[in-house]
């Protein structure tokens, strides 16, 4: 008998939720938070000022602590209680920082304590020790006779005291406020999170980020090379297919280029079907950045200011205490004025991005405005440093700029559509930019000021999903793990497919696996290959060489086409146009299919191909016609 | 990772007189196998450059590949094949995870016939043909029938069909939908339309008579295969639950009397509101009302008292055909049997035998008793004679 409300069905069995992961990119200037949104792609959040490039400073005042971009104002007037610039003293001795920086913020100083350990002093206002509190107090009344009233005892005035800070005190009081604004904007605990550090970091400054960042409560799941984190992001986004104007090849040479408030990192790597690896050591400069290009910019207005005011200002560097504090209010406002920029879409000579300050100096007040064109001359110097810089980077790799066939932009500077523009000028027509692409503009996927947060979430959602029980695939993603280490062809190998009176190389060119391809590799290509008109149904056949090539690079000059509107007659200047080229190196072996299955297309017979590039410690290069299981094989060794 | 990538080039056909060589340097071990085409060549003197080293950033799902091909030693097919199976594997979880929760609700077509019902005519619809738990009907419980109806508004919503080119009546189904959620999820309507379940309508006619049972050749179990779905079917009406089911041949007389006992006493729940006609909105004639109540009222009687008259009539119908009832008369009667006859036929010899002896005891000791009491009394006598005698001597010598 079935009874009514006796149907055995189970209960529903529990699918345990995902770890909430984020991604965190700790900078020297900005830092910023990425999550995994529901619809499982990474976004940068904005923490609770409304922010998402959030400051990384610290500013202690009486009994208030402030932290993030509000604690920038207080560089005005409280600079010496104002923290910035404390990432890059991580793990550093005192003895190794350089003690002439001229600072705007509280003074490094030796710890008073430690040995050899940087520090800041800061005056800080201490709550009065508390009184004893009503539940303390009742306590005492049972013992001692005297009734107590239950009105808690007012606290006495704060005392000013003194607090000695080292800088993994103040990243941990910092990632601690990012940490509590991930979970704030999720609203449930973060499980665990990756933190991106610079490539340039040796390993005891990495130890201190991760114990400082372990303090603040934070299970740290990897510390992630910032170059990574921004290939990843991009790499991410072009096989998400959320940008469909990106063709980027699985196997391509990118250029990151990190140019942040402070300093200006340049990687070069080869992307390998998702694999990454630098092609050159990353090149790290402290001298070129944001705050570069604001020092250019301040002396810009201040003359603006000068010259509309007739009061003399003298910044970047000031030297007097009113200077200094004009000096720092035009900072802060610069930053609006470098965003409106990097917002233009306007192009050269677009809307003006305006910079206003209220009683700059003498209590008179400034507004200036300055277009993208005079932006772009006066960061020229900057953006032709990171162009010359990328070309020593490039030249040490052995490589030229028509090689690089992607650029990645990360850090808050390199928004700015000059640098593009800049870089532009050397790199290949077909190279693919966040610009070219069109996804920075609006908080786009390339968007270089949460590129990084965003890899980061992405390789923190990864990390979550590794198996938990597999402890040796999950150290393979710590520091120092062996199985980083690989091997990788040093020459393109590809198939030729001779043709009849073909010039140069003497036929069509494939090329299978390129050179910086890590060890082990499959490539597989499917083409189409002609047979000729009337051949016998035997004799069709499909014959390829098997070559190792070296690349080369041909530099035409060419004289530019005449432009006939011109009117003066100029000195005809002849253009470079490189090229990319293939030479011969050594021939491997030869391959033959007889086509089985030709169609006729038009007139001429048809068939499809495929062949395959199979690298483990010896290199199998196989073609067959698709569908049909038979092979020509051919196996090469790999020389000493 | 077993990506294909197609080229768009076409190469054109090979020059006539190319030859497939090997490079002209070094011995090479050629070999060609002369069954097919397809052909291996070992070049062992020829070889390609030297690997370099190089220092990968652990990033990416192409890293965590790499790793665990490395780690677990696996080739690039081997690796495929976990992949393939680790993604199946998780869409299996994935969908089992969605059926976890619809209580095996089930997801039922809907015919032509059922999509082109009126809503108007919501009283002859089957309420759980359109939720579509016809599988389940009265057994289905109040959850089952909240997911069958979100499923079928999911699927039925008029919002749903919004761009789609259709007729006028598009919200009709889903009309049909909403009266039979009302009707099911509210318990006094929903015991109602399960009273007069018109699936129920056919197979009720359908009682099995004694002349069929009879009839069948094998009469036993006939009777059960009959009988047996009738009694679980009727079961549902009862207020007293668990309710004795027919059981099978060898339960013994208290159970098959106590099976009968109840379905004799069968109280049932069935009421026949649902074929109520129905009052005529429109008119505020107070008579016209009353009289249609009366009616109403009048009808509900009338069918409850022929239900329970059906009920009565299927249960003496089993009665009579119930083949345990004449295996229980039966073994009844033999045990009278067997009783009487214990009667007639007396005691046996030995029982006789040891009877006589008893009995021959008995006399015996009687008489053994009898002979001492005799001369028991003699001596008395005796002596009572010589004290008389002695008696009157004295008084003579007096």
């Amino acid at each position: 008998m079935a009874l009514n409300g006796q149907i055995p069905n189970g209960g529903p069995i529990e699918i345990p939720s995902s770890q909430t992961v984020i991604g965190i990119n700790f900078g020297n200037s900005f830092a910023s938070i990425a999550v995994i949104t529901k619809e499982g792609l990474a976004d940068c959040i904005a923490n609770e000022d409304g922010e998402r490039q959030i400051a990384c400073a610290i500013s202690f005042r009486g009994e208030e602590t402030y932290i993030g971009n509000e604690a920038k104002p207080h560089l005005v007037k409280n600079s010496a209680n104002t923290i910035i610039g404390f990432r890059n003293l991580l793990g550093k001795r005192f003895s190794e920082l350089p003690k002439d920086r001229p600072t705007s913020s509280a003074p490094v100083i030796q710890h008073p304590d430690l040995p050899d350990t940087p520090a800041y002093k800061v005056q800080v206002l201490q709550p009065a020790p508390s009184p004893l509190s009503p539940a303390a107090s009742a306590l005492a009344t049972r013992t001692n006779t005297p009734a107590a009233s239950q009105v808690a005892t007012p606290r006495s005035e704060p005392i000013p005291a003194e607090r000695v800070l080292t800088p993994a005190d103040v990243t941990t009081l910092f990632l601690r406020s990012l940490l509590q604004s991930a979970e704030d904007f999720l609203g449930k605990r973060v499980d665990g999170a990756v933190l991106t550090a610079p490539g340039w970091f040796a390993p005891e400054q990495l130890d201190a980020l991760q114990e400082a960042a372990e303090a603040a409560g934070i299970r740290v799941l990897q510390l992630l090379d910032d170059s990574g984190a921004a290939a990843f992001c991009a790499a991410a986004n072009a096989s998400d297919g959320a940008s469909e104007t990106t063709e980027a090849r699985p196997d391509r040479t990118q250029l990151v280029v990190d140019l942040g408030a402070s300093s200006l990192v340049l990687s070069l790597l080869a992307v390998r079907q998702g694999l990454f690896h630098h092609l050159a050591p990353p090149a790290y400069h402290a001298d070129l950045g944001g705050d570069a290009i604001d020092d250019r910019l301040l002396k810009f207005f201040a003359k603006d200011f000068t010259k509309k005011t007739s009061v003399p200002l003298k910044v970047a560097p000031a030297s007097e205490a009113l200077d200094m504090r004009a000096e720092a209010r035009l900072r802060l406002a610069l930053l609006h004025t470098k965003r409106t920029i990097a917002a233009s879409v306007g192009g050269v000579g677009g809307s003006a991005a305006t910079c206003a300050v209220e009683s700059l100096k003498d209590g008179l007040d400034y507004t200036g405005s300055i277009n993208r064109l005079r932006f772009d001359m006066e960061a020229a110097p900057i953006y032709s440093g990171v162009v010359a810089r990328a070309g020593e980077l490039l030249q040490r790799a052995g490589l030229d700029w028509i090689h690089v066939d992607e650029v990645v932009y990360a850090g808050g500077s390199a928004c700015l559509p000059g640098l593009d523009a800049a870089l532009a000028v050397h790199l290949r027509e077909d190279a693919l930019t966040p610009f070219v692409t069109g996804t920075v503009a609006g908080g786009g996927i390339g968007d270089p000021t949460t590129v990084l947060a965003r890899g980061a979430a992405l390789q923190a959602r990864l990390l979550a999903e590794i198996n938990g029980a597999d402890v040796r695939v999950r150290n393979a993603f710590q520091r120092g793990s062996k199985l980083v280490g690989v091997q990788a062809t040093a020459r393109t190998i590809g198939v030729l497919f001779p043709e009849a009176g073909a010039e140069g190389l003497g036929g069509q060119w494939i090329g299978g696996i390129q050179a910086e391809t890590t060890v082990p590799a499959r490539r597989t290509y499917a083409l189409d290959v002609d047979l000729g008109e009337g051949a016998e149904a035997g004799s069709r056949r499909v014959g390829l060489e098997v070559w190792e090539v070296k690349e080369g690079i041909k530099i035409d000059k060419v004289k530019p086409p005449k432009d006939e509107d011109e009117e003066e007659e100029e000195e005809e200047e002849e253009i470079e146009v490189k090229e990319k080229t293939i030479e011969k190196e050594e021939f491997l072996g030869g391959l033959e299919l007889v086509a089985r299955q030709a169609r006729k297309v038009g007139k001429r017979w048809r068939t499809s191909i495929e062949v395959q590039f199979l690298l483990d410690g010896k290199l199998e290069v196989s073609a067959r016609e698709t569908g049909q299981q038979e092979r020509s094989t051919l196996v090469l060794a790999v020389g000493p | 990772m077993t990506d294909i990538v197609t080229l768009p080039v076409v190469p054109l056909p090979l020059p006539s007189d190319w030859k497939k060589q090997d490079p002209s340097l070094g011995k090479s071990i050629s070999r060609e196998s002369p069954l097919s085409s397809a052909s291996v060549s070992h070049l062992t003197a020829i070889s390609i450059t030297a690997f370099l080293e190089r220092k990968l950033i652990p990033v990416g799902p192409a890293y965590l590949a790499h790793v665990r091909r490395t780690v677990h030693d696996l080739s690039f097919e081997e690796h495929d094949k976990h992949v393939e199976e680790e993604q199946k594997r998780l869409r299996d979880l994935e969908q089992e995870g969605f059926e976890e929760d619809d209580l095996g609700v089930g997801d039922e077509e809907e015919t032509e016939e059922l999509l082109s019902l009126d809503p108007k005519e919501w009283k002859k619809q089957d309420h759980y043909a359109v939720l579509g738990l016809s599988h389940l009907r009265y057994r289905a419980t109040p959850e089952q029938i909240k997911i069958a109806h979100r499923k079928k508004v999911l699927k039925h919503h008029p919002d749903k069909k919004a761009g789609a080119v259709g007729d006028s009546n598009d919200d009709a189904f889903f009309k049909c939908i909403q009266k039979a959620n009302d009707v099911l999820t509210h318990p006094e309507k929903h015991r109602q339309f399960d009273s007069v379940d018109p699936y129920y309508d056919l197979l009720e006619a359908d009682v099995p008579t004694a002349q069929q049972v009879a009839k069948a050749k094998d009469p036993n179990s006939a009777f059960f295969k009959h009988f047996a779905p009738v009694f679980e079917r009727e079961a549902r009406f009862s207020r007293l639950q668990p309710v004795p089911l027919l059981g099978q041949y060898t339960d013994s007389k208290e159970k098959v009397e106590a099976f009968y006992h109840f379905w004799y006493n069968f109280d049932s729940w069935r009421s026949f509101e649902y074929l109520d006609k129905e009052v005529n909105e429109g008119s505020d004639n107070r008579d016209d009302k009353r009289y249609t109540e009366k009616k109403n009222k009048a009808e509900r009687a009338r069918r409850k008292k022929e239900d329970t008259a059906r009920l009565r009539n299927i249960v003496d119908v089993a009665l009579s055909a119930d083949p345990r009832i004449k295996r229980i008369k039966q073994e009844e009667k033999e045990a009278r049997e067997a009783k009487r006859k214990n009667k007639s036929g007396g005691p046996s010899k030995e029982q006789v035998e040891e009877e006589r002896r008893r009995a021959e005891e008995e006399a015996k000791a009687k008489e053994d008793a009898e002979k001492v009491a005799r001369a028991e009394a003699k001596k008395a006598k005796a002596a009572a004679a010589n004290a008389a005698k002695k008696l009157r001597r004295q008084s003579h010598d007096v």
